[in-house]
This record gives structure tokens, sequence and C-alpha cells, in this order.
């Protein structure tokens, strides 16, 4: 008995901690509802009307009003460019990570799914992202436009939370639905001969 | 002149000590800052090589250049070196390792950018570290059996856990999905990284907490000490600069209950077959001893999640009883033969 008693209180402890490692905890720690952030963005343009030759200047405010993000992702869609040209003349941006310049027929993306479904560009993209992305983080982004051409001159903003955990993880909720399958809003200037 | 000299060897040894010493504990600042840099990358992506875990990192490598230094200055003027050669071999050739990759680092950061895991710098790196630390760890252990004396036990513990960290860092290389880059995709096979993991993080836990358990001659709390503070080091590198996981901080130091069962059933149960039983217990646990980012190798096989850092710990507990399933025997068979290893390796050491 005497020899048998150290070993049994040793298969105990361990009963214990696979109950605790196995049990316990994965469904304390499981029924805990993961954070869910917010993207929003604030676009100002300078100018909706212009001449050929003029430039315009475009702030973007965008900020994270939910909870703890891993990633804030702003995409600003140029559908009349195939590159990032020096058409574009970034400003100022308050983002941790640099800029990307994406073209088109560029593998991106799409749905929402972070990079696990993928599509081609059919435009020009700048993308910049905030790693991590904190409650009420926000971050500006500028930048100057002078169009090569006249007519109605068209930028697509969104911005994206990873973990995309709901519809609330993207802005804009609703609206037009750019290549990538994703809500853009859309912001137009006229450029005039 | 015979008794003149005697005070002279004897502090030319505590020299080389000195030098092991320094070896280990820069080798283990190396693998702190590599295990914070990992997290790091995870959380924030950083795009530069200078940053606050790579400053640790190169602290460490510094430290152990002087420490082989200090030690094959003072080698030759030690009484009985024959059995420190071996040490001091290892320490000058890792150190040259470890040192030739810091400019290889550079040069692939400001060639290719970010570098995933498995990288050719980060090889040398490992192997660098790996040979470093175990040059460290025979010098050490030869100071504890030939000085006897309690305290250089501790000697044991300074030895193996940077072992133990810089071969989980090679073994992490093989299995994590993180060497996926914009120039190079080094992130291996899904299934093969699932058994390299199966059957390698049990092995070496068991072979480092068993060879720390025979080296000191089956001293309680040695087993517990070693795998204490491993789980301190991983707990505050890995686990809580991650804010949506430092509450995981309990689930993770309830690993001390196999650590100390083990050490009891090894250090004071006269069964013919303890450490066997203990290496099994301790092998078994490799998956919650390595949380979380354990958790990236077996998602790739079972689940195929996407993995963002606020997800980690929600898919590492989804899958945490069907790895625990899968694992188990495979995991027991690792230890048990990590368990044989390190009486041979023991056994060497002490007869060097």
């Amino acid at each position: 008995m005497k020899k048998f008693f150290p070993i049994s209180i040793a298969s105990v402890l361990i009963g214990v901690y696979l109950v605790l490692s196995l049990v316990v905890f994965p469904s304390f720690y499981l029924s805990k509802e993961i954070p869910n952030p917010q993207p929003y963005f604030d676009v100002k343009i300078s100018n909706l009307s212009i001449l050929l030759g003029e430039s315009f200047d475009v702030n973007i405010f965008s900020k994270n009003i939910g909870e703890y993000g891993d990633i804030h992702i702003l995409s600003i869609g140029f559908p009349s460019l195939d590159k990032i040209t020096d058409e574009i003349k970034l400003n100022n941006s308050d983002f941790n990570h640099q800029y990307n310049f994406i073209e088109k027929n560029t593998l991106v993306g799409s749905n929402y799914t972070a990079g696990d479904q993928k599509v081609e560009t059919q435009y020009a993209l700048i993308e910049v992202m905030n790693r991590p992305s904190p409650p009420n983080g926000s971050y500006d982004f500028q930048f100057s436009v002078t169009p090569k051409n006249t007519g109605l001159y068209e930028i697509y903003v969104k911005a994206i939370e990873i973990p995309h955990t709901s519809n609330l993880s993207h802005f804009p909720h609703q609206g037009m639905l750019d290549p990538q399958s994703e809500y853009v809003e859309v912001y137009s200037v006229i450029v005039n001969p | 002149m015979e008794l003149d000299s005697k005070p002279i060897i004897q502090k030319s040894r505590r020299v080389f000590l000195l030098g092991n010493l320094l070896m280990s504990l820069g080798i283990l600042l190396v693998t702190v800052g590599g295990s914070w840099d990992i997290t790091n990358h995870v959380l924030n992506k950083p795009e530069s090589f200078v940053s606050i875990p790579h400053g640790v990192m190169y602290s460490g490598v510094a430290m152990s250049l002087i420490g082989t230094v200090i030690s094959f200055a003072i080698w030759h003027k030690i009484e009985n070196k024959k059995s420190l050669k071996i040490s001091l071999k290892l320490g000058v050739i890792g150190i040259i390792v470890l040192i030739g990759a810091g400019p290889i680092d550079f040069f692939w950061h400001s060639t290719f950018g970010l570098d995933g895991l498995l990288s050719p710098p980060h090889m040398s790196l490992i192997f660098g570290m790996i040979l470093t630390s175990v040059g460290g760890m025979v010098g050490l252990v030869r100071y504890h059996v030939i000085s006897k004396s309690k305290i250089s036990k501790f000697l044991i513990i300074v030895g193996l856990l940077p072992i133990w960290l810089a071969s989980s860092g090679l073994i992490s290389s093989l299995s994590l999905p993180f060497s996926n880059t914009d120039f190079f995709n080094f992130n291996p096979e899904p299934v093969t990284a699932l058994m390299v993991a199966t059957l390698c993080y049990p092995f070496l836990i068991s072979l480092i907490l068993i060879s720390a358990s025979r080296l000191s001659k089956n001293k309680f709390g040695i087993i517990s000490l070693t795998g204490g503070l491993f789980l301190a080091i991983y707990g505050s590198t890995a686990i809580l600069p991650n804010v949506t996981m430092s509450e995981t901080i309990l689930f993770y130091s309830t690993n001390l209950i196999p650590l100390i069962v083990s050490d009891y059933i090894i250090s004071k149960l006269n069964y013919k077959h303890a450490k066997y039983i203990g290496a099994g217990i301790l092998g078994s646990t490799f998956y919650m001893f390595y949380y979380p980012y354990i958790m990236y190798t077996y998602n790739e096989v079972l689940l195929g999640k996407l993995v963002s850092p606020s997800l980690i710990y929600s898919i590492y507990f989804e899958l945490i009883i069907q790895v625990f399933l899968i694992t188990l025997i495979p995991a027991i068979i690792a230890a048990f033969a990590g368990c044989y290893f390190s009486k041979r390796v023991s056994d060497k050491i002490e007869n060097l």
C-alpha cells in the first residue's frame, strides 16, 4: 500500500492536469468572444471640379472604432490607372507600415479572406496598413492627384480590419462591390478641358 | 613550486568557467531575443532589420563571443585541459558560424526584405547557437563534475537551457509555416512538418530534462527548475506580448504540474523505469509546452483556418484534444528515445 501511495498521488495530479488542459481551460477560453474591430473612414477632397493640368488633394482619416484588431488595412483604388505613376503624389501617411503600390493584374485577396481567396486586380491600388490596430487608433493618409485626362476621375476607398469577424469588420458596409467582391466608397472629381 | 602553482591552475579553471558561463548565458539571451522576435513578426510584421529583439539577440552574440575569447585565452593554462578541449572546439566553431550569420542576415534583409523563419542566415544563426551552447554546457558540466559542490548543480541548468531553446528554434524552423516571403517559399510541407513537430519536440523535452536529472544525480528540483525557466521564457516572450492571449498564461502555468510530478517520480521513487515514466509524461505534454505557435503546424493539416494573432488561442484550443489524441503514442515513443539518448550523452560528458 505504502509503495503505491506516491504513484497514486502522481497519477491523480496528472489527471487533474489533463482535465484542466484539455477540458476546463479550452472551454473557458473558447467561450470568450473574439475581438470585433470596426474600421471607419472619412474622406475630404479639396476640389470636386478642376481644370485639366490642375491638382486636387485627398485626405483620408481612417480609424478603428471597435475593439482591438490585428491589422487595419486601407485600400485606395484608381479605376482609370493600370499603375501608380507621377499622377499621384503622396503627401503624408501616419500608418506604421509602408504603403504598397499594386499594379493591374496582380493577385490580391478577395471576399474579406485576407489573402485566402485571391483575384487579379483590374486597376491600380494603393494599400497601406497598421499592425496591430488598437481601439480608437486613427491614421491619416494624404495624397494629391493631377489627372492626365478630362472627364470623371474616380477613386474607390475601403477599409478592412483583421480579424474579419462580422459585417462590421469592413467599411463601407454596403454600396458598390469592387472586383475583389468587397464594398467600396466611390469618390469622383470632374476634370474639365 | 608545486604548491604555488596550484592556486594558479584553480584560478584559470574558474576563469574558464566564467568563459563557459558567458557562452551559455549569451546564447540564452539570443534565444530569448529570437522568441521575442518571432512574436514581434507575428504581431507587428516589422519592416526593418533594426528592432529591439534583434538588439537583444546580437547582445547575446557579443556576450558569447567574449565568453569564447576568455575560454580560448585561458584554456592552455588549465591543468587536465584535455577534457575541456571539446568544449572549446565547439564554442569556437559555434561562435564563428554565429558571427558569420550577422552580415548574412543583414544582407538578406537588405536584398529580400522581410525574411521567414527558415532562411539561410537563420539556419546559420541556429546552428551556431546550438554548437556554442553545447560547448558552454560541456565546460559547465565538467566543472560541476570536478567541483562536486552543491551550488554547481545549477550550472547544469544554465548549460542545458540554451541548448533546449536553440534546438527548439531549429525544430520550429522546420515545422512552422512562417517561411513564405515575397521572394522565397521555404515553408515545410505540412504533413512532414507535423511529423517533425510530433517526434522532435517530445524527444528534445525528454533529452534535456532527463539529462539534467542524470547529470545532477537525480536531484529533486532540477527538472522542475529547468522546465519552469523554459516556461517562464516562452511565457514572457511568446504569450504575454500578445494582449489578446495574456490571460491564457494561467493555462500555460499548469505545465508546472507534469514537470513537478516527473521530477518527483524520477528523484524520489525507486522504480526501475522511473526515468522512462517521467520522460513519457513530459513528452506527451509537448503540445501544451510549445503553446501557442505549435498550433500553426497542426492547423495547416487538421483545420486549414486563416490565423491572425488574436485568433491564435481560439484555434489552438479548438485543436488541443484532437492533437493530444493523435500524437500521444508517437510522442511517448519519441520521449523514450530521448530518455535513452540522455544516458549516452550524460555518460559521455561525465567521462570525458
